[in-house]
């Protein structure tokens, strides 16, 4: 993770550079990306292939001398010692990172750094050749050129503290919780760091361990594994010390490092540590996967490019000028100096770097947890959304759906904070169903959670009973108690032959002597051992219609992919079944056949409910969502259709066939928007069936799917170039996460080799944090375009000065020193304040920005920045410098080709426009005033710029001036630096400000509101006449 | 692994300069092309009439006669004729060359002195020989027209007049320099109050008159500089006040400004020797950023052979 920050970060800074690379090395890049795929494919083929172990078919003696350990005893811990040595700890090698010298040099020389060292050295050269010639002004030059040098080094230093920072994220992440196992050795029960382990400890794992390398067992009871880490399968696996398969990874003697235990309790000798577990060679897979270049990152490499783009070729021209006008070479050169200082933004890598962290705080309020700030922006140019189901779509519980009683399904409520149910509980027949649900039932709450909301209720217990158990809380209360008032007498639980569970009761009537039996199961089995049904609480004969509207209620609620439970219960008579009897549940001495057959309940993990609308708002905002699950077609299609994945009205391929009575093949395939994509048929396909169906087909869902699928999908997707971004939680996700343009990890369910991969992790699982996350990446695209086009602006401002101090030899209007106070002074607050502008209408209703045509920085704002705002900006400056030096006795015209005269060192007897005679240090001192005017117009006028950089469409007034306090703060921040810089250091001579009267600062205030009321005239004519010249050449 | 980027290649780039399917080149078409230049034109069209208007309304507010502040050109500068490179005056005896471009300087210099030039009673105004009052010409407009200027005699400069000696000492190793305060507009500079004078200026006080003295720059080297001669008005060293306050190049374009030459005539030849000299007065200011503000440095080097 550490590498690809740093990789993420450098594009940042490095634009140059990367480019060139990039540029040259496209086509071959091209090739490796194809000879790469093959090989990681094959790679993925290999782990499974290569993995030899027959450490499963070993005996346990075998095993013991395989690996000079004994069960009973352990290693020694001498031995043990010696294994670690050789072995190395058992944890995971974090991927390779670069060292951090290398990163810190790369936040040195990337981006405009390279420019500004270049600056750096001209300005040495030029001291150098200065104080040789005995220059007076020579230090002039030296101290510029610290100057520099300091504004890129602490830029870097900056940059290099951001990405440590996100770095960091992770590192807290894996060093959360430091595992411990308990393990012998020396013959005693030792609990030691996980990271201790050796090859040959004996551990010993109960309910709840996390796994803590791969393990051989040799001894299980009620052990169950969760394997979903490894394979995304979250259902809980069996395991004994029994060897079952030939394949390592089926058998059931062997546990994976990382997954979990979730009961019984086991003890195993350990085969395999750290990267050499099956994990450690997933996670060293994913490490393989090359990180993309983030959206965003290309964006502000493509920025840099131009910006850079226009220095050097603007220094260049002018240097030419300067020469070919007979300039001494070395004035040419720091003439070139300026130029480059004047056109570099030193401080906006800073400012989208801040503002960047300042939406990824604001997304981890809201659940996104931003690992990489890049990410910030990805998300927000995502295109296809690649989710998993459970748990990100779905609340990851079973929650009663539907109930089927008196011949009628009833709905029930699944969402998140239930705590009544609104379906018709009058009839007879629910208060008999209710009663099988509640008795029948092993689930119970873990004490001592009364105050607890009962969906948020921990239960011990399986997942449908637990569904049930909390259906029945809701509706009954105090199920526990009822069980007691109903005492149970036996029971038979569930088992995969029976495929049901039964339960003899006391009846809480005291006069009723009866036992009652409650039965509940597969539906189609209930049924066969029914003979009655029970009606608006009548007992009816089970006739072959009855059976058939049971038939279509089981066919309903089947088809809506939901696990259908059949109850039925039977009052046992009194006089066969005294109150003694005594009930044998293994001889079965009580009759299991001829009840009566209650009702349906049928379960499902429910859609989260914001899901639904987050789907939606997606759509709107012209994002695919595509899901992918390890689930069943029809559970699938169902979620899918109740989240509006498939939205209402699309069909399949196969619903129309079915619709239309003609086979699959006969439909044409593009009737159907939707699709459902079994795992097996995506395994048949080729690459070009793939992308047809992802080109043709608007709703997708993948079910079956492995996790190596996803990545297969993945790809398929970005070869339409798509921005992708991917859930997942297991480490089998992890190569997808990290081939995904955001690869987004489950902070709840996610496995830390996910978590690793990703770049994003949702805190809450919730996917409907996702939508909130594109809104956030889109709003900070836009508002960086704001910042961007503010920043730029007054590089122009700062730039004519030096071009026309060239040309027309005026006094030099504005130093470089003053420019640095700007570009990294007055300016930076209000940047930033821009992050905070709200969007200017609904961006969630708009298409993902394409990713080569929606540029960051595109034509239109450069030329809107540099040559209208810029320029309008220039001229209120040249306004404020004119008049400075007209009010003290230079007139605008006796300045032009001054400028040798002024500068000459010796000459103390210039005469102005009224015959006064000035000497070198009164001129001197009259342009810093000439600067301090400058660089207060400059100041004046941004704030018009940040005022209209608000938006970019609306009016200033539709948008709201107040609403965004922060850009008040800015201005305000802004003036007072500049106030402090011309009145609290006006005094120090090195900075070259002085203290201005106080009428300069209004100078340039018509020029200001000139600005605005341009600029407000331009959003017009946008807004008027939508499409037109004005609106292709003005909206930026 | 990149995904393969769409990358523009050559072959693009040639065909964004001219892409001769759509006939556009960079990005335009002719039509589109004269439509933003237009745009650009009329654009910049305004603009500039716009900073043309705003220059003229700030100018508008500006007298031709007097500037709005003075607040930087105030307190004056005293400077030297000859201007000198690095305030370095370093000369053979024996080579003519050596000295020619300070004698230059000074002819060049002391030409507006000539007699012949300030012939014209129209212009100028016999003022009284000796050291008198400031001589105020009413208001600092032209409803008089232009003002008169007071007379300055270049003989009054005596061995440095560059009459009697056309080399100004210079071929005797006894350098002559001319001493001018900095023109400022209605500046009247007022005469010291006696108490903080050193000894050798007060020995010539005269109530108006703005001395000057000149002296080794270091105590140690007073003995190098020798005996310093001053020519002024009627024998004074400094600037009598009858020629300020000065009306502006507008009004008095012919303004001379009073001088004072000095003569060092006992130098020590070839080493540095560091002289200072400074004009005494009530409102005239030293800073030691302004090296020329109320005073100068000269550095002789005169090589004997």
């Amino acid at each position: 993770m550490g590498k690809k920050g740093s990789d993420i970060y450098s594009v940042e800074i490095h634009g140059i550079e990367d480019l060139e690379k990039t540029d040259k090395g496209d086509e071959e890049e091209k090739y490796k990306d194809l000879k790469g795929n093959k090989k990681k494919s094959k790679k993925t083929d290999d782990l499974k292939k290569e993995l030899d172990l027959d450490d499963h078919k070993l005996s346990k003696n075998e095993l013991e001398e395989k690996y000079t350990t004994s069960i009973t005893k352990g290693l020694t811990s001498a031995r043990a010692a010696e294994i670690l040595a050789r072995d190395g700890p058992n944890a995971l090698t974090p991927p390779k990172s670069t060292p951090e010298i290398i990163k810190f040099l790369k936040q040195m020389v990337g981006g405009f750094s390279l420019l500004l060292w270049v600056g750096a050295v001209l300005c040495w050269i030029a001291f150098g050749i200065q104080a040789a010639q005995g220059v007076p002004s020579a230090f002039d030059n030296l101290y510029l050129g610290v100057v520099l040098a300091l504004v890129v080094i602490l830029t870097g230093i900056f940059a290099y503290y951001q990405e440590a920072k996100s770095t960091n994220i992770m590192a807290s992440f894996s060093k959360m919780i430091p595992q411990q196992a308990l393990i012998i050795r020396d013959g005693e029960k030792k609990e030691v760091s996980a990271e201790q382990l050796v090859v040959g400890d004996v551990v010993e794992i109960k309910g709840g361990d996390r796994i803590p390398a791969d393990i051989r067992l040799i001894f299980a009871q009620g052990c169950k594994v969760d394997n979903s880490s490894l394979t995304g399968e979250s259902e809980a696996q069996s395991r004994s010390c029994d060897f079952t398969h030939e394949n390592p990874l089926e058998t059931k003697n062997i546990a994976f490092y990382s997954t979990t235990c979730l009961e019984g309790t086991a003890t195993g000798i350990v085969i395999n540590t750290g990267d050499r577990t099956i994990i450690g060679r997933i996670a060293s897979l994913a490490s393989g996967v090359g990180n993309e270049k983030t959206p965003i990152a290309i964006e502000i490499e493509h920025f840099v490019h131009i910006v850079a783009g226009v220095a050097v070729s603007i220094g260049v021209l002018f240097f030419i000028i300067a020469v070919s006008m007979k300039y001494k070479v070395l004035d040419s050169i720091i003439f070139l100096i300026g130029i480059i200082v004047a056109n570099v933004p030193e401080g906006l890598l800073a400012t989208v770097t801040v503002s960047l962290s300042l939406t990824a705080k604001r997304m981890a309020k809201k659940n996104c947890l931003v690992k990489n700030l890049e990410a910030v922006e990805t998300l927000g140019s995502t295109s296809i959304i690649c989710s998993d189901k459970t748990g990100t779509l779905t609340q990851n519980r079973m929650t009663v759906a539907h109930l089927w009683f008196d011949n009628q399904i009833y709905s029930a409520d699944t969402s998140e904070e239930q705590t009544t149910q609104p379906f018709d509980q009058s009839s007879q027949s629910w208060a008999a169903l209710s009663k099988i649900v509640t008795l029948c039932n092993r689930a119970e709450f873990k004490p001592g959670q009364e105050n607890i909301p009962i969906m948020k209720r921990v239960v011990v217990g399986d997942a449908s009973e637990t569904a049930l158990l909390k259906f029945a809380e809701v509706i009954l209360g105090d199920v526990m108690g009822i069980r007691k008032r109903n005492r149970k007498l036996a029971e038979i639980p569930f088992n995969s032959t029976n495929k049901f569970q039964l339960s003899i009761h006391e009846t809480e009537d005291p006069n009723d002597k009866r036992f009652l039996l409650v039965m509940k199961g597969a539906p189609e089995r209930i049924l066969e051992r029914c003979s009655t049904i029970m009606i608006n609480g009548e007992e009816q004969p089970l006739d072959g219609e009855r059976a058939e509207a049971f038939q279509t209620a089981y066919m309903e609620l089947g088809g809506l992919g939901e696990r259908v439970l059949g109850f039925c219960h039977l009052y046992l008579p009194e006089d066969e079944f005294p109150d003694t009897y005594p009930f044998d549940t293994d001889s079965m001495n009580f009759p299991t056949s001829n009840l009566c057959f209650v009702g349906l309940l049928s379960l499902i993990d429910p859609p989260r409910s914001t899901v639904p609308d987050a789907v939606s708002k997606c759509r709107s905002a012209g994002i695919k969502v595509i899901m992918v699950t390890g689930d069943h077609p029809i559970t699938a299609k169902a979620i899918a259709k109740s989240v509006g994945i498939i939205s209402a009205n699309s069909e399949t391929v196969e619903d129309i066939a079915k619709r239309l009575n003609i086979p699959v093949e006969q439909v044409n395939k593009e009737d159907a928007r939707a699709a459902v994509i079994n795992g097996m048929e995506l395994k048949d396909m080729t690459q070009e069936q793939l992308d047809e169906i992802l080109i043709n087909h608007s709703e997708i869902v993948f079910a079956r799917t492995s996790p190596q699928q996803k990545l297969i999908i993945v790809e398929g997707c970005q070869r339409q170039d798509a921005v992708v971004a991917v859930t997942g939680d297991g480490v089998n996700d992890s190569p997808a996460l990290k081939k995904a343009d955001i690869g987004i990890a489950m902070g709840i369910a996610g496995s830390d080799a996910a978590k690793n991969a990703a770049d994003m992790i949702l805190l809450d699982d919730n996917f409907a944090s996702i939508v909130t996350g594109v809104e956030e990446g889109r709003l900070i695209f836009d508002n960086l375009k704001k910042t961007i086009a503010y920043t730029l602006t007054k590089n122009i401002a700062e730039l004519c000065p030096f071009l026309i101090y060239i040309i027309a030899s005026i006094p030099l209007p504005i130093g470089t020193i003053t420019i640095l106070f700007i570009d990294l002074g007055t300016d930076i607050i209000p940047s930033v304040a821009l992050a905070y502008e709200k969007a200017e209408s609904d961006i969630m209703n708009r298409r993902p920005r394409h990713k080569k045509r929606d540029r960051l920085v595109n034509q239109q704002l450069a030329v809107y920045s540099y040559l209208q705002i810029g320029i309008l900006q220039s001229i209120g400056a040249f306004l404020a410098y004119f008049t400075v030096y007209a009010e003290q006795g230079w007139w605008p015209y006796t300045l032009l080709g001054l400028r040798v005269n002024w500068e000459d060192d010796y000459n103390n007897d210039i005469e102005d426009s009224y015959g006064q005679e000035w000497t070198r240090y009164q001129r001197e001192y009259l342009q810093w005033s000439g600067y301090t005017a400058f660089f207060v117009s400059i100041t004046i006028q941004q704030v018009a710029d940040l005022i209209i950089r608000k938006t970019r469409r609306n009016s200033i007034f539709q948008q709201g001036l107040l609403r965004n306090k922060v850009i008040w703060l800015g201005i305000f921040s802004q003036i007072a630096i500049a106030l402090i810089l011309c009145y609290g250091l006006g005094s120090v001579t090195a900075l070259n400000f002085t203290p201005l009267r106080v009428q300069y600062w209004f100078v340039a205030m018509p020029y200001a509101i000139l600005i605005w009321v341009y600029d407000e005239i331009r959003k017009l004519f946008i807004r008027q006449y939508p499409g037109s010249w004005w609106d292709k050449n003005m909206y930026y | 692994m990149a995904r393969g980027k769409a990358k523009e290649g050559d072959g693009n780039w040639k065909k964004f300069i001219w892409n001769s399917e759509k006939k556009e080149f960079l990005g335009r078409t002719g039509g589109s092309w004269f439509k933003i230049l237009l745009f650009y034109l009329i654009f910049y069209g305004c603009l500039a009439g716009i900073f043309i208007g705003t220059i003229q309304v700030m100018l508008f507010t500006i007298s031709e006669f007097e500037p709005k502040y003075q607040d930087r050109v105030a307190p004056p500068g005293l400077t030297l004729i000859p201007q000198v490179l690095k305030t370095e005056i370093s000369f053979s005896i024996s080579d003519p060359q050596s000295y020619g471009q300070y004698v230059e300087g000074l002819n060049k210099f002391l030409k507006n002195y000539d007699s012949d030039q300030q012939a014209s009673d129209m212009i100028f105004d016999t003022c009284a020989d000796k050291p008198d009052d400031y001589i105020m010409r009413g208001a600092f407009n032209n409803a008089q027209g232009q003002k008169k200027v007071c007379r300055f005699k270049r003989e009054w400069l005596e061995n440095c007049s560059g009459i009697a000696d056309s080399s100004y000492g210079y071929r005797d190793g006894k350098p002559c320099v001319v001493v001018k305060l900095n023109r400022v507009l209605g500046f009247k500079p007022k005469p010291p109050l006696n108490e903080s004078l050193p000894a050798e200026v007060m020995g010539k006080y005269n109530q108006y008159v703005m001395p000057v003295h000149c002296s080794a720059k270091k105590e140690e080297d007073a003995d190098k500089v020798g005996p310093v001669e001053y020519y002024g008005m009627a024998g004074y060293a400094g600037f009598p006040l009858q020629y300020y306050p000065y009306y502006g190049k507008l009004l008095q374009p012919k303004y001379l400004q009073p001088l004072l030459a000095v003569q060092f005539t006992n130098l020590t030849y070839d080493t540095e020797v560091r002289v200072e000299c400074k004009l005494y007065g009530e409102n005239i200011g030293y800073s030691d950023k302004d090296r020329f503000q109320g005073r100068f440095e000269v550095k002789f080097d005169i090589k004997s052979s």
